[in-house]
């Protein structure tokens, strides 16, 4: 067993972290002191279940462009759009409005015709973002190239015309992959093989065909004719979270770590609950538990469940609840439930 | 319920995820296990394995836990089962809780562990941005 200097700052007994490499795309980092489940679900939300704004609905009005218009709108709906504070905006199903409104939705316009010789290229830049929307950057289009042109939608050629407007909601990937806040998590351990949970295919020479892989450098080689460990469980993850624009890295990780701790909330309520309380809870709703609860709208890196005292999310009025006092929120002026 | 739908009807984009109130779903539900003691399956709707193979990992770790372990058992549906056993010492709902608040707290810890590293590394950056240009 080897154990990880890291361990000997912070808080000693917990996870570990220790960042390789950033900037404003792309985060790496080894996660260790932590089992393999907690850092695989860690990844699993981070990919499917932190909640983005996608264009969803497409009005079509004029579009002679060659593309038929659903490969159109399915070309929108991958537009990155900005999803910071994500927190502002409703989802749509749990909004109180009938169809649509500023408070779930941001809407976007767009409207090209070429008129030149030349093919007239669409770009995300043209699109027009309506201005009923919590704040005033959800929903604008992440555009990161130097000449700030974002993704291309389609071309035009002359007398083309295409004119459309769209709904942008909030959503998460596991309902479509448009709404992940990551184009790819890059997830490994265990760079040399040492615990034997992949079987390497060789033709001649295992090594010679299976280059190791950068994180090898942050790990020992296996001592020449070392025995197998039975005993040995991963214990250091090396994660490469890049971000698809619409969230900055490290803040899709705080998310994800958000989701799984309402999720894991979520348990714990719907336990308490068949303990005797069944007193008008409507109960959790969306993914992101419960709709429309202040104690879940936090500042930053603290999460609903950190130590801020007595309003926490389920710290919650009467001492009566299944939970009790809890190390997350004592006594406490009612929270989110 | 998505397991019996004909296959022309249109599907709930919301199917994987959105426990369905209307329907009398609840999120979890204990059902107490009878042939074996002090054991109960929970099932839990609208969830996949980023719960279930956490929950059932960590509550193997606890002492008390007899047995552990869960299924999802069929890919296309949403549904969870842990069946979990207790030494008789704690009833497996209230291990169930504790396993939860303790995962709440060390993803918490993580979050502040993560928030400590990226702004020592923000600032490290900085700095040294600051001597190059000297």
């Amino acid at each position: 067993m080897e154990y990880d200097t890291m361990m000997m700052d912070g808080e000693s007994l917990g996870p570990s972290v220790k960042i390789s490499a950033a900037d404003d795309a792309y985060v790496n980092f080894q996660l260790s002191n932590v089992d393999l489940s907690f850092a695989n679900s860690l990844r699993r939300v981070m990919l499917a279940e932190v909640p983005t704004v996608a264009i969803d609905l497409v009005e079509v009005e004029i579009n002679t462009s060659v593309l038929a218009d659903e490969f159109v709108a399915h070309r929108l709906g991958l537009i990155p759009l900005d999803s910071r504070e994500i927190d502002q905006l409703n989802y749509t199903r749990d909004c109180d409005c009938d169809q649509s409104c500023g408070k779930c939705t941001v809407v976007l316009t767009l409207h090209a015709k070429c008129t030149g010789d030349d093919v007239m290229k669409v770009y995300a830049r043209d699109l027009i973002v309506g201005i009923d929307r919590p704040n005033n950057h959800i929903g604008n289009p992440v555009i990161t190239d130097p000449d700030g042109l974002g993704s291309l939608i389609c071309k035009l050629r002359k007398g083309q015309e295409i004119k459309l407007s769209c709904i942008a909601k909030k959503g998460i990937a596991k309902e479509h992959a448009k709404w992940s806040p990551t184009s790819a998590v890059g997830f490994e351990y265990d760079p040399h093989n040492k615990l034997h949970h992949l079987d390497l295919w060789y033709e001649a020479d295992a090594a010679e065909e299976w280059p190791a892989s950068k994180n090898a450098n942050f790990e020992e080689p296996p001592a020449e004719g070392e025995p197998f460990d039975y005993d040995a469980v991963p214990s250091k993850f090396y994660f490469e979270v890049e971000s698809a624009g619409n969230i900055e890295p490290d803040n899709i990780i705080h998310e994800g770590i958000k989701e799984i701790q309402k999720k894991l909330a979520g348990l714990i309520h719907g336990l308490g609950e068949n303990d005797g309380m069944d007193a008008g809870y409507d109960g959790p709703r969306s993914p992101d538990g419960m709709d429309g609860g202040a104690g879940w709208q936090d500042q930053g890196f603290t999460t609903p469940y950190g130590n801020t005292g007595g309003t926490t999310a389920w710290g919650g009025g009467g001492a009566a609840t299944a939970y009790g006092t809890t190390p997350y929120g004592n006594s406490g002026s009612g929270g989110g439930w | 319920m998505s397991n019996n739908k004909h296959f022309n009807e249109p599907d709930d984009p919301f199917e994987l995820f959105l426990v369905n109130e209307g329907d009398g779903e609840k999120k979890i539900t204990e059902k107490p296990f009878a042939g074996t003691s002090n054991t109960s399956d929970f099932i839990l709707l609208k969830e996949d394995h980023t719960l279930g193979n956490l929950l059932a990992e960590h509550l193997k770790q606890e002492p008390r836990v007899l047995m552990a372990g869960y299924k999802v058992g069929h890919p296309n549906v949403p549904e969870v089962l842990i069946r979990l056993q207790t030494d008789g010492t704690i009833s497996p709902r209230e291990i169930l809780i504790d396993v939860c608040k303790q995962l709440i707290a060390s993803y918490g810890q993580l979050g502040r562990e993560f928030t400590r590293e990226y702004e020592l590394r923000r600032m490290v950056a900085a700095g040294e941005q600051e001597n190059g240009g000297r």
